[in-house]
């Protein structure tokens, strides 16, 4: 039994094929499509989810939307009334591709030639099923919190075996994900993309709510409860009837105008940022504990954008009483095909939950034979060299990482979420002190101030990170901060944030064979079996797709060399200059 | 031969420019007439609903935080619903 899952139409369009109930393909079509977090119908997506199967539409048995189309547009309409006449601009501006497409998604997928049902779920639901059904838990509690959907922007709830029941909502305009979003636009940069700077920048600001004055300023803003539910005072925003979020309020409030992108970001943006982690980390663990107190479970799933903050997440287990906590690699809008096609599934369609619709891996991404690749270079004229067999291929890379060589990386499957994960990666080395300063000016062109991540073999883990014990499977899919243990914070700089944190990917053999052997080949020669891992574009690129997608970055950017399947491609022994991606990288 | 070949790419350019020319004025033509008709439906529709609205007393949503309320968490019990529920888009 096939089914399709599609999302799209607000940010990061994607599709998602269950065989069985197991998720066999799944990718975001900004990936095909290169405009990053593209909303539109995920066409590429699904020709790939089709393709990878070898079946076309009409074999699909079931399809589902991640929302519930109508509902959103009365949650609009009903936005737009209130609002009445400030909100003419958007109205305008919003109406059209209302009419035109988002209120047909049926006839989309229809002309696709599918004859078969189309089901659709409440949005939250679809982030909840995203998580809670590809979880290890037979139960657990469920905190789901983003933007928003249809009306509801933080929802909480249980998930029992194939049953999921969410119970409490808090509405929109009132919404955790949103403010986020309101003080990202406000510190200059672009809403639904860079949240995570924000994350990255507030370690840079001062994290002590005594002492940090925004942090009281930005309490104005929001009333947080003791069971952690919020309301906004909508004095300090824009966003439910403008094109801009923050309100004049909100700038006379922190003390200046938005920050304009490219200009500097001053001490007063540093604690700004620290005062909204502070605010978000506030929020989430008094909802967290309360949550803990309503349902009794050990266990808890989260879902939505908000579950991306990894400097939260890795805080989850020590400040609140559950003991084990799960999300999905993809947790925001993207993830939701996969939720929609799982809920489909199990509770719709009462398919029972076993072992094997867990996810354990993030590569569910188009992949390239050696064929491919190869027909490829040569149809370039590419000069090339072929490792002999994986044990050079090993070698050699960890020996080009170890002698500071940045390489591009491309095995395999493409990962499938915001996060490469050693399919699409660049690789450096983290021992390297000037390894940051590099991969930020000369290959992806980014602040200065943003960290990079390590990659560590899981069974290494616990003697670097201060990690939460057992190590919790979330860590694969870099969804965590841990601090780094004090006395490796110098011999590791390039992936020590300023506070000595480290968003961290451990990995497993079994998961991804090459990548953990290489990073094992690399301690070898550093004594320091860890990796800088990034992912494999420029700063406002998706992240590449095909050989020419790498092949082009590494390019136009400071990559040494890529490795890519079999192949060995250098920078140096081909035609330089392709085109200038400092110039091209953009927020 | 080479200036036979350009002639022809001039002109196929200028037919080319002329249809993107013709595409760019019916996009904005489009665009005007979405503008007006949906200002008018804005100031019509919208506005006849927002004063029914406010002689009634409804409201979408609340815009200040209300010291005395325990919480804010609005009951929600979406759980597993007949399957034309479902095949419903609201």
């Amino acid at each position: 039994m096939y089914i399709l899952g599609i999302s799209c139409y607000y940010h990061d369009a994607s599709a998602a094929l269950l065989k069985d109930g197991v998720v066999v393909a799944a990718a975001e079509e900004e990936r095909f499509t290169r405009k990053k977090h593209d909303t539109s119908f995920p066409l590429n997506a699904i020709t790939y989810c089709l393709k990878s199967q070898r079946i076309t539409m009409g074999q699909v048995d079931a399809v589902g939307f991640y929302e519930k189309p109508f509902l959103k547009f009365e949650r609009l309409l009903g936005q737009h009334v209130q609002m009445f006449p400030k909100s003419l601009k958007t109205f305008v501006s919003a109406m059209p591709s209302w009419i035109h497409e988002k209120l047909h998604i049926r006839k989309s997928i229809k002309k696709l030639g599918y004859e078969g049902e189309v089901y659709f779920i409440e949005h939250h639901l679809a982030h909840a099923a995203a998580s809670f059904l590809v979880s290890p838990f037979k139960k657990a509690a469920i905190l789901t919190a983003d933007g928003v959907g249809e009306w509801s922007t933080t929802t909480w709830g249980i998930g029992n075996e194939k049953e999921i029941q969410l119970l409490g909502e808090i509405r929109f305009p009132h919404s955790l994900g949103l403010l986020y979003s309101t003080i990202t636009a406000y510190l200059g940069f672009t809403v639904n993309n860079a949240e995570y700077k924000v994350m990255g920048l507030a370690s840079y600001g001062d994290m002590d709510k005594k002492t940090n004055s925004y942090y009281e300023k930005l309490k104005q803003v929001v009333d947080i409860k003791e069971d952690g539910s919020y309301t906004l005072d909508l004095k300090y925003f824009k966003y439910h009837y403008a094109d801009r979020m923050p309100s004049q309020a909100m700038e006379k409030l922190l003390d200046g105008p938005t920050r304009k992108k490219e200009t500097e970001v001053a001490q007063r943006h540093k604690d700004i940022a620290a005062a909204l982690q502070l605010i978000l980390e506030e929020a989430m663990t008094a909802m967290l504990k309360d949550l803990s107190k309503k349902t009794h479970y050990q266990n808890v799933v989260l879902g939505g954008g908000v579950a991306l903050n990894s400097v939260y997440n890795g805080k989850i287990l020590r400040n609140t009483p559950f003991k084990r906590v799960w999300i999905h690699p993809n947790p925001s809008d993207g993830g939701s095909s996969i939720g929609v096609a799982l809920y489909i599934y199990h509770t719709i369609l009462g398919k029972k939950r076993e072992k094997q619709h867990q996810l354990s891996h993030a590569y569910l991404g188009p992949a390239f034979s050696t064929e491919e690749i190869q027909q490829f270079l040569d149809a370039r004229g590419i000069r090339y060299s072929k490792f002999k067999n994986q044990q050079e291929l090993i070698a050699s890379t960890a020996k080009m990482i170890f002698d500071n060589k940045v390489v591009g990386w491309f095995q395999g499957k493409m990962e499938w979420g915001p996060r490469a994960l050693g399919s699409r990666s660049i690789l450096a080395n983290p021992c390297n002190p000037q390894a940051k300063e590099l991969l930020n000016e000369k290959v992806k062109h980014r602040e200065h101030f943003r960290p990079f991540a390590p990659v560590v073999c899981a069974d290494d883990a616990l003697k670097y990170f201060d990690c939460d014990k057992p190590l919790p499977e979330i860590t694969d899919f870099m969804l965590m901060v841990y601090p780094i243990k004090k006395e490796w914070h110098k011999k590791i700089p390039s992936v020590t944030h300023v506070d000595g944190s480290g968003r961290l990917q451990t990995i497993s053999r079994k998961q991804n064979h090459l990548y953990y052997e290489v990073i094992k080949a690399f301690g070898k020669l550093s004594k320091i079996p860890i990796l800088i891992n990034t992912s494999f574009n420029i700063r406002g690129e998706p992240i590449v797709c095909t050989p020419a997608d790498a092949y082009t970055c590494m390019m136009g950017t400071g990559i040494d060399c890529l490795v890519m399947g079999n192949f060995l491609i250098k920078r140096s022994d081909n035609e330089q200059d392709q085109w200038n991606s400092e110039h091209d990288a953009k927020d | 031969m080479g200036i036979h070949k350009k002639k022809k790419g001039n002109v196929a350019l200028f037919f080319v420019g002329t249809q993107e020319g013709i595409k760019s004025f019916g996009e904005s033509i489009q665009t005007l007439v979405n503008t007006i008709l949906l200002t008018i439906v804005y100031l019509g529709g919208v506005g006849t609903a927002w004063l029914m609205c406010k002689i009634s007393g409804r409201t979408f949503f609340t815009g200040k935080p209300q010291q005395e309320a325990k919480t804010y968490w609005k009951p929600l019990d979406l759980k597993k619903k007949p399957i034309e529920e479902y095949r419903r888009q609201f």
